[in-house]
């Protein structure tokens, strides 16, 4: 992949990565348009940030701990959460077979 | 008189006065819904009977009827962030701003469009279609937020619970003559709410006038156990604060927003309002946020970067449909975001944005050793047409221009109503504050509006 660019076989691998199927022409749509946001960003290139450390918390938050025990706020009870689910059991939700 | 006119103080004044009933005032928005939303879809779920609890009686905002954008897990109530992934999902549980609200007293009576999953500056990207701006139905309410907007502008709720990670809130409130409110980042909880880029969401009030906003964030506003991002500092009684003196504080102009590319009309409007303001006794003081050229560009390397991995967990197994139901836009977004963060590209692009972002935060700490708050437009132009931008996502992407800065850094902005075009579409200035000082920009806000006036309200025909 050139930086700053998509092609057809980029966008493709990229949907396969993506867990997205994409038609032919979905393929070609996106392969322009991600290229020309691509250019568009591209320009944080010219930003010097040899001296610079990346921001992930605004707030200066780090390491924030809790106690070991779920409380009753976070567990969802008698498993309600499989009830959305489209092929449930009683207790499990099921996937596709995968060997 | 009209109750869905009327703004939280009045109504509860009236219920404590017993001069009405929470019945009567949801009746009261619920047949105005039924009258106007077929016209402007602003909700995609309505809720025809409510559940009315009159043991909180006494609580701040009993018997008050709100929407909130339905990126918020609502237990038993379908909840979409507009995208037919999940078009049939019901929550099993709820947000932490809903079960806030609840115990606060107010009543839920719907939920919002909105650009899906948040990906959006119009909320045409709903899968369920757009929603339109009550000013001119030809016209975008704005986005992501657009539904909480126009459901506002409306009058088919009393204030509205949107989400803001690239100016989501403040978009939709500006294009729609509103109230809204982009909390610092960790001041409201987000458990519970649909992620979209985890490092910039946040969850805010949107109202009809700044006193409701008050009103509303004391009730949102605070740690919260199930989110670990949210501070555990205790929040202000913000609404005990407005009205406070003004005078001898130092509004920051950014030069950088007022150059080229501003609407003429929104430039003119914003330095009226920015007058008012000086009448009051802020000084105006000219600021440099020099990185903004670059904030754009930062920012959709972030936020697509994260959401690509917020939405990767919807793979049809335990809840919604296949990845197949994803909309062009979440695909894109998606793709874009995969890029970035894969082998060989991670630095140049995703850890690149990662630092030209401290820069950017380092423009705000920097500006506000000489301020106290800084103005800025909420839009460079006013609202636009519907599709006008669809073909176009760059374009589209450029709408946020003076918005997205303000989540990278992690700051609070409020976006007030200013005024019209000769069209009556409205315009809108943001006030942008210190982290956690949203106590300044609410009381600025509101006095403005003492001297500007209760807004006016669009005529629907």
């Amino acid at each position: 992949m050139k930086k700053g660019s998509l092609s057809k076989k980029d966008v493709a691998h990229l949907a396969k990565l993506a867990d997205l199927k994409l038609t032919d022409s979905e393929i070609e749509e996106y392969s322009g348009q991600l290229s020309s946001i691509l250019d568009y960003i591209n320009q944080l290139q010219e930003v010097d940030t040899s001296k610079v450390e990346s921001t992930h918390s605004t707030i200066g938050l780090t390491n924030v701990y809790s106690e070991d025990k779920i409380s009753d706020v976070q567990k969802l009870k008698s498993l309600k959460h499989l009830s959305v689910a489209k092929r449930n059991g009683k207790k499990y939700f099921a996937v596709k077979r995968i060997i | 008189m009209n109750l869905h006119e009327l703004s939280i103080a009045q109504l509860t004044r009236l219920l404590e006065g017993k001069k009405t009933s929470p019945e009567e005032i949801y009746t009261s928005f619920l047949t105005r819904i039924k009258e106007i939303n077929p016209k402007i879809n602003a909700y995609l779920t309505v809720i025809n009977k409510p559940e009315l609890d009159y043991s909180m009686r006494d609580k701040p905002l009993f018997g008050i009827p709100y929407s909130m954008k339905d990126t918020y897990n609502t237990k038993g109530i379908r909840t979409t962030a507009a995208a037919k992934v999940l078009d049939n999902y019901i929550s099993p549980y709820d947000a932490t701003a809903y079960t806030k609200l609840k115990k606060a007293g107010a009543v839920l009576i719907g939920k919002t469009n909105c650009d899906a999953w948040g990906h959006g500056s119009s909320t045409e990207n709903s899968d369920f279609g757009p929603t339109k701006n009550p000013w001119n139905r030809d016209y975008v309410p704005g986005g992501s937020s657009g539904g909480s907007a126009a459901s506002l502008a409306a009058d088919l709720c009393s204030f509205s619970i949107g989400e803001d990670t690239g100016g989501s809130i403040r978009l939709p409130a500006s294009f729609c003559s509103v109230v809204g409110l982009k909390p610092t980042y960790g001041l409201v909880s987000r458990y519970g709410c649909i992620a979209y880029a985890s490092s910039l969401d946040t969850v805010g009030p949107m109202a009809r006038s700044v006193e409701d906003t008050a009103l509303v964030l004391e009730v949102l506003a605070g740690a919260d156990s199930c989110d670990a991002t949210t501070s555990q500092s205790k929040p202000p009684r913000y609404s005990q604060f407005l009205g406070r003196k003004i005078a001898g504080l130092k509004m920051g102009i950014p030069k950088e927003y007022f150059m080229k590319g501003m609407d003429d009309t929104v430039a003119s409007t914003i330095a009226k309002a920015m007058k008012d303001l000086q009448k009051l006794g802020v000084e105006p003081v000219e600021i440099s946020l020099p990185m903004t050229e670059y904030a754009i560009s930062t920012y959709y390397l972030i936020a697509p970067s994260e959401t690509s991995s917020n939405l990767a967990r919807y793979d049809g197994i335990r809840f919604g449909t296949t990845r197949r139901s994803f909309g062009a836009e979440a695909k894109r977004r998606i793709m874009l975001g995969t890029f970035t963060l894969s082998h060989g590209y991670y630095d140049a692009y995703y850890k690149k944005a990662t630092k030209v972002r401290t820069l950017i935060k380092n423009d705000f700490e920097n500006a506000f050793k000489a301020v106290d708050f800084i103005i800025a437009p909420a839009s460079p132009t006013p609202p636009f047409k519907l599709g006008e931008k669809v073909d176009d996502p760059l374009k589209m992407y450029l709408s946020d221009i003076y918005l997205v800065s303000v989540n990278l850094a992690g700051v609070p902005a409020l976006s007030v109503p200013c005024g019209f075009t000769g069209n009556k579409l409205p315009i809108s200035f943001q006030l942008i504050g210190r982290h956690f000082d949203e106590t300044t920009l609410l009381n600025i806000g509101y006095q403005y509006e003492q001297v500007h006036g209760i807004y006016e309200r669009p005529r629907i025909k």
